[in-house]
């Protein structure tokens, strides 16, 4: 298990923070996923052998961008 | 005389510009919202200057029924200066409305998206057909969107500046002394170890400890105390502090993920992405929100039509439909008014982990304080030693023992003893929470309290009055024992923390029913507990049996108990709300729903009051959020609202949410 935190782009409404949870829960190894639209990030907790790719085109197939991707 | 003050202007110049050296901070790393500010600012400003002559020509065409253009060259004029406010300064919004509707990702902007580009088409439309032109009403609607937008970015941005001032509080360089010279790193750059140099005026770069020079340091910034800290050598220092006279010379203890300031902003973090259980029902309407609105539009359309026959009225009820509703509103309720809430408290030094913990904070009836370092601040002193005749042989036996002991009452006795020599000890044995044996020469020495006594049969009848005098005044009493044989007694006493009176009459005169939990025993715990104002106690508790303790009480109510993080963490678990107090330099991110950055019980008194206040708040956000939309949606279903003014309504909503949140610093915690 790992904890990551992405920095996101672009969210502007409460739906847009809820459709980036959902996008990113659909990956397998995502264990849980909350986005916070006050702070534009999203914490996502997930098995180790998640790529960076995977994570950014959830957040593009919700329609928003990655600005940073760091590890807790 | 001109010449001096020249001279003392440069040099004032010049001391700034070297502070300002070691604050700089990468501009090139702007924070998004300021970014998203001046977007929304440049969108509104350009939609405005298109949209208010739509508005004019509306006004005058439309109520005033004053005809200036003929009907179609009045649409054409319309449509084109619509047009720029529509998808020009809406671009973004009709770009990301349009896509979420085809990838099924639907938000905010497709509610928008779709009922400006068919209000718009009626306006072409209206150029072949018999259909209303609504397309000046497609530009005020964009127009008022962005303008609520903006607002609540703007707003939005109020409710996270106290967090954003944490994350922005670390310094970005040190003045690190690298053999004999002095130079000026990155803060990366920093390693464990290194000697910075910290000038007045400065922030002290990272965690460390003072090795040489003397001053004062303001901590408010951390710990939310306002009275400057003495710093001398040997002191701790955190790191964005801020040295006010002398020039430090620190060794940097902890470095990046590990500072005090990094643990904070670690917790502040995980506070937004936990949940209040209240918020749960409103995240799950959320998330089905707009794919309903968009099939009740469709319905109302589909209805609207079916019975009146007027395809104008029902297009014009379905916009309305469609931009009235408003999910933000409910989605924002709870993280703005938590996200308020807890930069409050971060100011104050007081960390919401657990955004639960403020919901459950509201069913508190028992607050349940540890003793030691809670209550009391955890630095026993020896007061007696009995018979005092021969009390340095007493001291000087327990001291031998005791030191090889952690506790700190064991410390206590040591440090009576001084630096004098001590007898050796073998077969040293601690008995956890009762007291220490070991044996010099031939003799067996038992130290420790009646629990002890009682387990090793040694009669104490002789001392018993003396016990019991020093238990009467709050004192703890180890008994020292040779051979089975009662030779003294030490007392040793721990003073209350000068604000506990304070705060625990504060929290009586709130309806609390407050108990203090210690491993000392009933007259010990009893003294203490009346100097502080506490009226129940249960003493002769075993550190390990304070969670179990903690569970019978939570059968009789929710208990929030008050403890150090470190010794008290089952306790702190198996509580509904577990307040953890820091030591100042350290800071147990594990245990507590709350953390409280330094050990005054002031701050407890704060973070009930302020999880009650926050509670309250998101409540009521909450409330008007589901109102709003219960009594908005029928209402533009019913026709009744202009879309236009259902736009308005809209907006607003989510405005009011967020500054209603905002409204929290008002309150005095």
């Amino acid at each position: 298990m790992k904890k990551i935190k992405i920095e996101i782009a672009g969210m502007h409404c409460a739906s847009c923070a809820s459709n980036v949870e959902r996008s990113l829960k659909k990956i397998p190894a995502v264990k849980n996923a909350n986005v916070s639209i006050l702070l534009n990030t999203g914490r996502v907790e997930c098995e180790d052998n998640i790529t960076e790719e995977e994570l950014v085109k959830a957040v593009k197939r919700a329609g928003y961008n990655v600005r940073k991707i760091t590890y807790d | 005389m001109e010449h001096k003050h020249t001279e003392h202007m440069h040099h004032e110049q010049k001391e700034e510009h070297h502070i300002e050296e070691l604050e700089d901070q990468h501009h090139h790393e702007s924070p998004v919202e300021d970014w998203e500010m001046k977007d929304w600012k440049r969108k509104l400003v350009g939609a405005w200057f298109f949209a208010i002559p739509v508005a004019v020509l509306m006004l005058i065409e439309r109520l005033l029924m004053i005809e200036i253009l003929p009907m179609k060259t009045m649409t054409i004029v319309l449509l084109a200066i619509s047009f720029p406010v529509v998808f020009i300064f809406g671009f973004s919004t009709i770009k990301g409305g349009v896509r979420g509707l085809f990838t099924f990702y639907f938000n905010m902007d497709s509610l928008i998206a779709l009922g400006t580009i068919v209000a718009y088409l009626t306006g072409v439309f209206s150029l072949f057909f018999e259909i209303q032109d609504y397309s000046g009403v497609s530009a005020m609607i964009m127009a008022f969107y962005i303008t609520g937008k903006y607002v609540e970015v703007k707003a939005r941005g109020r409710a996270s500046q106290e967090i954003k001032k944490l994350l922005k509080l670390g310094a970005k360089r040190a003045r690190i002394l690298r053999g004999k010279e002095e130079v000026l790193v990155n803060i990366e750059e920093v390693v464990l170890g290194d000697v910075i140099i910290v000038k007045p005026g400065e922030k002290i770069p990272t965690d460390g400890i003072v090795i040489k020079g003397e001053s004062s340091v303001n901590e408010s910034m951390i710990t939310g105390e306002s009275l400057p800290v003495e710093k001398k050598k040997g002191s701790n220092v955190t790191g964005a502090t801020i040295n006010q006279d002398g020039i430090l010379y620190i060794k940097a203890t902890k470095i990046g993920k590990d500072t005090f300031l990094s643990h904070i902003i670690q917790l502040v973090e995980e506070t937004q992405s936990s949940k209040v259980p209240i918020q749960i029902l409103a995240d799950k309407i959320t998330r089905v929100f707009v794919p309903s609105v968009l099939v009740l539009a469709l319905l109302t359309f589909g209805g609207w039509f079916y019975f009146t026959q007027n395809l104008s009225k029902a297009i014009s009820v379905s916009i309305s439909v469609l931009v009235i509703a408003c999910p933000c509103a409910l989605g924002l309720a709870t993280p703005t008014a938590l996200m308020v809430g807890s930069g409050m408290g971060a100011k104050r030094g007081i960390l919401i982990r657990k955004g639960e913990a403020i919901q459950t904070m509201r069913q508190v009836k028992f607050v349940v304080f540890d003793k030691t370092g809670t209550i009391t601040k955890g630095m026993p002193e020896v007061t007696d030693v009995y018979p005092n005749s021969i009390s340095s042989s007493i001291l000087e036996i327990a001291a031998s023992v005791e030191n090889l002991s952690e506790h700190p009452i064991a410390k206590a006795i040591v440090d009576k003893y001084g630096k004098r020599k001590l007898k050796s000890v073998k077969s040293f044995k601690i008995l956890r929470g009762r007291g220490v044996e070991g044996k010099i020469g031939s003799k067996r020495i038992v130290i420790g309290n009646r629990t002890l006594m009682n387990e090793e049969k040694i009669s104490i009848e002789k001392f018993e009055k003396i016990i019991e005098g020093f238990e009467k005044d709050g004192k703890t009493t180890m008994i020292v024992t040779e051979n089975k044989k009662v030779i003294g007694v030490i007392a040793v006493a721990d003073t209350v923390k000068e604000d506990s009176v304070k705060a625990i009459s504060a929290l009586n005169f709130q309806g609390y029913k407050t108990i203090m939990i210690t491993g000392d025993n009933e007259n010990t715990a009893q003294a203490i507990a009346r100097q502080v104002g506490i009226s129940e106690t249960i003493a002769n508790v075993l550190p390990e049996d304070k969670a179990k303790k903690i569970k019978e009480l939570q059968k009789k109510g929710m208990v929030c108990f008050v403890g150090d993080g470190i010794n008290d963490a089952p306790a702190l678990k198996q509580s509904n709300v577990g307040i953890a107090m820091g030591t100042g330099t350290d800071i147990a991110i594990e245990s507590g729903d709350i953390v409280l950055a330094r050990g005054s019980l002031r701050g407890v008194v704060a973070a009930i009051n302020l999880s009650k206040a926050t509670f309250k708040k998101i409540k009521q956000n909450l409330f008007w959020a589901f109102a709003y939309n219960v009594v908005a949606i029928p209402l533009a279903v019913a026709g009744v609202l202009h879309p236009i003014i259902a736009e308005i309504a809209m907006a607003l909503s989510s405005i009011t949410v967020v500054t209603n949140a905002n409204l929290l610093r008002k309150k005095r915690i």
